[in-house]
């Protein structure tokens, strides 16, 4: 079964240099990366992951709208039938410096499976979604 | 309307703008002659372009921060504590990301959340959304210039209102807000909308009103050559004194080695006054230098040590006007405590530097040759793609790639250009894509990638871009190969 995800920047965000970086690393590593690319909406995510039969979103967000982005995303998976579809969200996801405890607890309670502080570098994202789907 | 190089007549833009006001319900308060009115009475410590003029004149580096928060008095908290604690020269109005989008019905949602939870919900000021009152009540607050910096491909009704609520100056233009900020708005739409927004400026000039414009000189902000970013600067800044602008500020952002960087401003001051003598435009040129763009290090006091460096050589440079960054870089929007801190190391570095220059060299010469010489390859195309119009030769040079801008979101960009460093750290051409250049120059990019390659052990690749993208948030400038 091949390994395709969904990456993509969410909302009004037009943040592209992150982007194109996991689109790099997470190919190098093997997945099969359908990018999506920066200002794209809940919608974009949901349809490129039926249409590709993708295991999982990666959701980046650099420009602090990420918590009003976000939301229901996984409510709307689960409405289109992508029930255990694992959901990623990355980057700097709230606006201002907060703790990043309450940060990852607010979106893990929106239905993410892994939410990454700023700063994180892909190789940590690979190594978890290679456990998560159970990849050796 | 169809694109050309060519001043706005009155009933195109009258046409135009019937349509722009009625966006959003604020649209309707804006009145041109009442406008006009207001910002006759606005002192003259408050006039952007004449702050700025004042500034070249004492041949001195202003400092300018970014902000902006979704509500209006908290707005007004946040610059007063920049002017007050921070001692900004100039103040902002960063405007949110959905306005940046047009999506007014979003940031209606933004202002309402962020009432609830007490805290911003928006990443920056929602200007429509607020209405010319609201921007005359921040005006009113505070004793600085006010200008709005976003990222808006179509500014319009943006401009409208921020102009009639007495900020004096607008950050932007069709490429620098269009192929950074967008991914499937035209070269050739969003062209006409800066038209627009410039042709208001000029109105205003008209009327006896000095407004500034800005054109974004980053873009990316991401290992962007200096030639790429001074090309689109150039043709910006002709395109916007052709609609009548007069009080134009170029910019720059810092690529971090510092006789590029000192190079780059002065090729564009030169260049760019040759370009204006040549097409007969009388315009009052300043310039303005961003602290690096690129990632930086989570750490605090090491983040000072990058904004020092950026202060250090915008006043080396001799650029009028320095924009800061803060210690919060890293994590995202700045609280405005770290925000003033970020200015008044700026404001320190740039005290103790008063009335430096870097002096004249044999490799700053070299590097002032060589950047002007790539500059002109790239205009020269435009200007034969257009037949003679800039505007028409933009277009028509993205289609081509001879515009061709590293890490752009959009679709309307060709992206097959890449940069990296040379062993100094100055930003070179990996990949020229299709940008037009000459055998000389191409070989001399060549030649010095190669050279830091060799002296890494490894190939001139893609890594190598990767490697400097993240380097200066790790501690070096360049990016070297991971033991």
């Amino acid at each position: 079964m091949k390994n395709n995800i969904v990456l993509g920047v969410i909302g009004a965000d037009c943040h592209a240099v992150g982007n194109r970086i996991l689109d790099y690393a997470f190919t190098e590593a093997g997945f099969e990366v359908i990018n999506i690319g920066v200002l794209s909406s809940q919608e974009d995510f949901i349809n490129a992951a039926i249409e590709t039969n993708a295991r999982a979103i990666l959701v980046s967000s650099l420009y602090g709208h990420g918590e009003i982005d976000c939301r229901g995303l996984r409510e709307k998976c689960e409405e289109a039938g992508l029930k255990d579809i694992l959901l990623y969200a990355g980057g700097n996801l709230v606006v201002g410096k907060q703790d990043w405890e309450s940060v990852e607890k607010r979106f893990k309670d929106m239905g993410f499976n892994r939410v990454y502080a700023p700063g994180t570098t892909p190789q940590m994202g690979i190594r978890d979604l290679k456990e998560d789907l159970k990849i050796v | 309307m169809e694109l050309k190089n060519k001043k706005w007549t009155e009933a195109e833009f009258n046409k135009v703008r019937e349509e722009v006001l009625t966006h959003w319900p604020t649209g309707k308060d804006v009145d041109l002659q009442e406008a006009a009115q207001f910002l006759k009475g606005i002192p003259e410590h408050k006039n952007f372009a004449a702050k700025l003029r004042k500034a070249k004149q004492e041949g001195i580096t202003l400092a300018q921060p970014r902000a902006g928060v979704a509500l209006v008095d908290e707005h007004i908290k946040l610059l007063q504590h920049l002017q007050n604690e921070g001692e900004a020269d100039f103040l902002p109005c960063t405007i949110d990301s959905y306005t940046r989008q047009n999506r007014y019905n979003e940031c209606q949602v933004g202002i309402e959340e962020s009432i609830k939870t007490n805290r911003s919900m928006l990443n920056g000021f929602p200007a429509v959304n607020h209405g010319v009152h609201n921007c005359r009540k921040v005006l009113a607050a505070v004793e600085t210039p006010l200008q709005a910096r976003h990222g808006t491909p179509d500014s319009r009704l943006l401009a409208e209102i921020i102009h009639a609520g007495g900020w004096t100056s607008n950050e932007g233009g069709g490429i620098s807000y269009n192929i950074p900020y967008a991914k499937s708005v035209s070269v050739e739409r969003s062209l006409l909308d800066w038209q627009y927004c410039d042709r208001l400026a000029g109105l205003y000039e008209e009327m006896g009103i000095e407004i500034n414009r800005e054109p974004f000189g980053p873009l990316t902000g991401t290992l962007v050559p200096p030639s790429m970013s001074n090309a689109v600067a150039i043709i910006e800044g002709l395109l916007a004194a052709e609609q009548g602008v007069k009080s134009l500020t170029l910019g720059y952002g810092q690529c971090g080695n510092l006789v590029q960087d000192v190079a780059a401003i002065r090729s564009l001051i030169e260049l760019s006054e040759e370009y204006f003598k040549t097409y007969g435009y009388k315009v009052d040129l300043t310039t303005v230098f961003h602290q690096w763009m690129g990632g930086f290090p989570a750490d605090e006091s090491k983040a000072f040590g990058v904004i020092s460096w950026g202060a250090a050589t915008a006043a080396l440079a001799g650029a009028t006007k320095v924009i800061v960054k803060t210690p919060h870089e890293a994590v995202g929007i700045p609280t405005m405590e770290a925000n003033a801190q970020g200015i008044k190391a700026t404001k320190q570095t740039l005290n103790l530097l008063k009335g430096q220059r870097l002096q004249m060299s044999k490799e700053l010469e070299l590097e002032i040759k060589l950047i002007k010489a790539e500059t002109k390859c790239i205009l020269d195309k435009v200007l034969e793609l257009g037949k003679g119009d800039f505007a028409i030769g933009t277009v028509k040079a993205f289609e081509a790639g001879v515009i061709d801008v590293p890490f752009a979101p959009s679709k309307y960009n060709v992206g097959k250009m890449l940069p990296a460093r040379d062993n100094n750290g100055a930003v070179r051409y990996l990949e020229f894509g299709n940008i037009p250049m000459t055998k000389e120059i191409k070989d001399f990019n060549k030649q010095l990638l190669e050279e830091r390659a060799k002296s890494e052990g490894r190939q001139v690749s893609f890594q190598m871009v990767v490697d400097d993208i993240y380097a200066v948030g790790k501690g070096t400038l360049v990016g070297k190969p991971e033991k």
